[in-house]
């Protein structure tokens, strides 16, 4: 709460609150800073972190796991907190000793459940990956602190040296967040782990990642290159991301590919605002970068709200698989209209908060390819990519919502499903309604934004709001407003024709079942044919021979492509590699001795060699 | 209070004029096939006689069945409201309204494909996902094309981007934006409008299910669709701005009933493609547009 409310007060008024203490921490003095581009985080961790927790209270109660809910509460307040130490540190070691407690507090909450051998290896893959990450943050924070010579951060966009240092606070924080090549950990961890759980990682911990992105790209000089790379990753992480997802058959697994998707829309908007920056484009620059922070809160709040209305699905049938599920729509009305509501948001698709964001993001690169310069090249790929990953999401969850809450069920666990109760519901109207704010009053965002913007590049601190964002919230209101309207006369002119209730059409045929309906793999199937290059689905089938055929059947899955194809086999190799040196550890004190001499001489040789005074004398500084 | 007369006449053409396009579509075709075919205003008659009727509900069907169509009607009815009517002009333009116009043609098609699913028919399954996927593709066409107008205009507003004439690229554009108009509406040689065999079909599979007024409501707004791509493709091509009054009229009517005819003389003499070639016809049109965004980048500043 109070975090919220310094959050938006910082948003609000544009001020930045610093703190300084004598307390040392690790030799270095205690200094937290609050501007408006941490607000805007703090903000979505605090109303993120509040849903969740009250979820969590229903989802994973007390009753039903004795153990791991205590435990689950402890760590959850250890992960808000430590995020938020995350977002307020204001020294590079201080950054780093949050940023490690916060992914330690994500591996114990996704191991929650940690007597299922696959959430212990979704736990592992997490923990390998973040620490993979946070190496380069070691190496990118240490370097930072050599070359200014304090571990202090802030703006340094006049030291040009600091430049290179970018690559690998990218390559960190890129980990974290979920880009394409980098984002093996995040299926299987936002799959396995519990639901509100999912939740807070998908909507604040990988924009943690963004947080990093963002907040070093402001105060580094980076190079116009990285830019164009941000701006490129983000387009290939939008369009995999998507196509990853509508390959799946698992609800959590296909809502966890949709991260790495927005967070591609959201990079797109930050890649191509810094190479405004770099060139001096405000106009353009402004709208960019506003609708990528601003699609920070908008993922926040969807695929959070998605997270626990999958989680509902989860806790009622028991189920992740989707060609289990079916029809639940009339067992739970409330999870499913929250549902459609997320999907709706996270397709993009007016009048939810999601079209804002993109439609900020489109105006952004619009008016980058009519600025003269060489922007128009990648600006125009960027925006046919950008509608076919809108076109590819709205397939996905059309899908989704179709295989899971419509038709019949297709499973005894979906017949049985309940609705959740009033805890798990709460804060799924909580988020929805602010999906629903964002989307038909965006205007009253853009303060936040503006203040979130200027901190990013002070030059660009009084962009106006674009004009046209108001009229888009009134249209949205009216959209809105006509079609409850022509809902409510279309429904009273079907009650006074009246109503009858008869079997779905099958060609005649009188007897259909739910095995007979379109599945998930089916209505995705023309799709993830075209990318079956990318996607490289595993099919087993055997095909209905002969006159009277028998038994025949088809299995299609889709593999995690990255992880089992590239990373896989490198480490494999590595550990191969690894496997030899061990060979030199082999307990004989001959082979010891034997090394011994052998160091001894290379030394030796080394300093006959290069004689030099000053490497002799260079090493105790 | 002449705003208000402006927005009631531009009203009554986008609903009262919409469901004379199909009629007039079914006329030419007709003709080439020497029948005297239905008449023009059948349309007309057949959303009258649907909308007293009553409904046939699927057994599995939840409210979102009928909710779908009139989301859906309302949001084909706001992406028309936005474009400009020849000497009408534009009512409301705004930066970005050509954005909003193609993302609330995506909530139409999302709404659809809902209560399309809303039965669990495997046909409907199968209508809804081939529209979402080749929808893929026509959005990228429709945003190339969109982008070789705004680069050519330099606006992201309608109104500026459809007053002058796509100039050299104008061919190009419209061979484009013609073959989108015939995917998007399911016509030939994508979607076969009259066929009655339910596993070949895309949008006609998608209502099976549909009677009485929430199918009058889908036949309307597929009505309206079909005339709001025919206006689209005219005004891209023509240089509205530069007429106005009667001259702007009669050049938006005789358009698009230029593509209507052009649209009834195809599914004349073409026959549906296979669905294997539907993607490649897609790209055609992707890249037709992609040309015409290049020609407007490069060179044909008329």
């Amino acid at each position: 709460m109070a975090a919220m409310a310094a959050g938006s007060w910082v948003l609000v008024t544009g001020g930045v609150w610093d703190w300084q203490s004598p307390v040392r921490i690790g030799g270095e003095a205690l200094h937290l800073r609050l501007d408006a581009l941490s607000a805007l985080f703090l903000v979505l961790v605090a109303v993120l972190g509040g849903a969740g927790a009250l979820y969590a209270w229903e989802y994973w109660s007390d009753a039903g796991h004795p153990v791991s809910a205590p435990r689950g509460r402890f760590w959850w307040s250890a992960l808000l907190l430590s995020m938020g130490l995350v977002l307020l540190s204001s020294n590079g070691l201080h950054f780093l000793i949050a940023w490690e407690l916060f992914a330690l507090a994500g591996f114990f909450l996704i191991t929650l459940d940690s007597r299922n051998p696959e959430v212990r290896g979704a736990g592992w893959l997490y923990l390998a990956a973040s620490h993979a990450g946070t190496l380069m943050l070691f190496a990118f924070f240490a370097l930072l602190a050599a070359r200014t010579g304090s571990w202090e951060l802030g703006p340094m966009r006049d030291q040009a040296g600091l430049g290179s240092l970018f690559w690998l606070a990218l390559l960190g924080f890129g980990v974290k967040a979920g880009l394409f090549p980098l984002h093996i950990w995040l299926p299987s961890a936002h799959a396995n782990a519990p639901s509100h759980v999912s939740a807070i990682l998908s909507g604040v911990a990988i924009k943690l990642g963004i947080y990093g992105i963002v907040r070093f790209s402001g105060w580094l000089p980076v190079p116009v290159a990285a830019g164009w790379l941000v701006a490129v990753l983000g387009v290939v992480s939008a369009v995999l991301g998507v196509v990853f997802a509508l390959g799946q058959h698992e609800l959590k697994r296909l809502l966890a590919y949709h991260s790495v998707e927005n967070i591609g829309i959201i990079l797109i908007g930050v890649g191509f605002a810094m190479v405004a920056a770099a060139r001096d484009h405000a106009a353009w620059g402004v709208l960019a970068l506003a609708g990528g922070l601003l699609h920070v809160w908008n993922h926040g709040l969807f695929k959070s709200l998605l997270f626990l209305g999958a989680g509902s699905v989860v806790h009622a049938t028991g189920t992740r698989e989707m060609s289990r599920l079916g029809g639940l729509w009339r067992a739970m009305p409330w999870t499913a209209s929250m549902f459609a509501l997320g999907a709706v948001a996270i397709s993009g698709l007016p009048p939810l908060n999601g079209f804002v964001s993109e439609w900020l993001v489109y105006l952004g690169l619009f008016d980058a390819v009519h600025d003269p310069g060489a922007t128009l090249w990648a600006a125009i790929p960027a925006i046919v990519l950008l509608a076919m990953t809108g076109a590819l999401a709205l397939a996905c969850f059309v899908k989704v919502c179709g295989v899971v809450f419509l038709g019949a069920p297709r499973s005894e666990g979906a017949v049985q499903a309940h609705e959740c109760g009033r805890w798990m519901r709460a804060p799924m109207l909580a988020l929805a309604l602010g999906c629903a704010g964002i989307g038909l009053a965006p205007m009253a965002f853009w303060p936040a934004l503006r203040s979130t913007v200027g901190a990013w590049h002070g030059a660009w601190a009084s962009a106006p709001a674009p004009q046209s964002l108001g009229t888009l919230g009134m249209i949205h209101l009216a959209l809105v407003l006509s079609a409850v309207g022509g809902g409510i006369w279309l429904w009273r002119q079907i009650s006074r024709g009246g109503l009858v209730r008869g079997l779905t059409w099958d060609c005649g045929y009188a007897a259909p079942t739910a095995r007979m309906q379109y599945t998930a793999g089916s209505f995705a199937g023309i799709i993830t044919e075209w990318f079956a290059w990318i996607l490289q689905p595993v099919r087993r089938a055997a095909r209905p021979e002969g006159t009277f055929p028998g038994h025949a059947r088809i299995e299609e899955h889709t593999p995690e492509t990255v992880l089992e194809r590239v990373v896989e086999p490198v480490a494999r190799l590595v550990i191969r590699g690894s496997g030899m040196v061990r060979r030199l550890q082999n307990g004989r004190a001959q082979a010891y001795l034997f090394y011994l001499i052998l160091g001894l001489a290379a030394v030796a040789a080394m300093t006959l060699a290069w004689s030099e005074p000053e490497l002799l004398h260079g090493g105790g500084e | 209070m002449s705003a208000i007369v402006e927005f009631l006449v531009r009203l009554a053409v986008w609903l009262l004029l919409a469901p004379l396009l199909p009629g007039l579509i079914n006329k030419v075709k007709a003709w080439v096939a020497g029948r005297r075919g239905p008449p023009v205003l059948q349309l007309y008659y057949d959303l009258a006689r649907l909308w007293r009727k009553g409904v046939v509900l699927s057994t599995l069907a939840s409210p979102g069945f009928v909710v779908g169509p009139a989301v859906a009607w309302v949001a084909v009815l706001g992406a028309a409201l936005l474009l400009p009517l020849g000497p009408l002009g534009i009512s409301l333009s705004f930066r970005g309204d050509v954005i909003l116009l193609v993302y609330l043609l995506a909530l139409a098609r999302f709404c659809t494909t809902w209560a399309a699913l809303e039965t669990g028919s495997a046909f409907e399954g199968m209508g809804a996902a081939r529209e979402v996927s080749y929808a893929v593709l026509t959005e990228a066409a429709v945003i190339t094309a969109v982008l070789a107008l705004s680069l050519r205009s330099g606006s992201v507003e309608l109104g500026t981007m459809l007053a002058s004439s796509a100039g050299t690229g104008s061919v190009l554009l419209a061979a484009g934006l013609f073959t989108v108009l015939l995917a998007e509406n399911c016509r030939v040689p994508f979607d076969d409008p009259n066929t009655h065999l339910e596993l070949t079909m895309i949008h006609e599979v998608m209502v099976l299910d549909h009677s009485g007024p929430p199918l009058a409501v889908v036949l309307h707004g597929a009505a309206m669709k079909l005339l709001l791509f025919a206006v689209l493709l005219v005004e891209a091509v023509l240089p509205f701005g530069e007429w106005s009054g009667l001259g702007g009229a009669v050049a938006l009517i005789g358009g698009v009933a230029l593509v209507g005819v052009g649209v009834g003389l195809v599914e004349s003499w073409l026959a549906r493609y296979a669905f294997k070639r539907v993607p490649l016809l897609l790209t055609t049109a992707f890249l037709l547009c992609l040309f015409a965004l290049l020609v407007a980048w490069k060179g044909g500043w008329s």
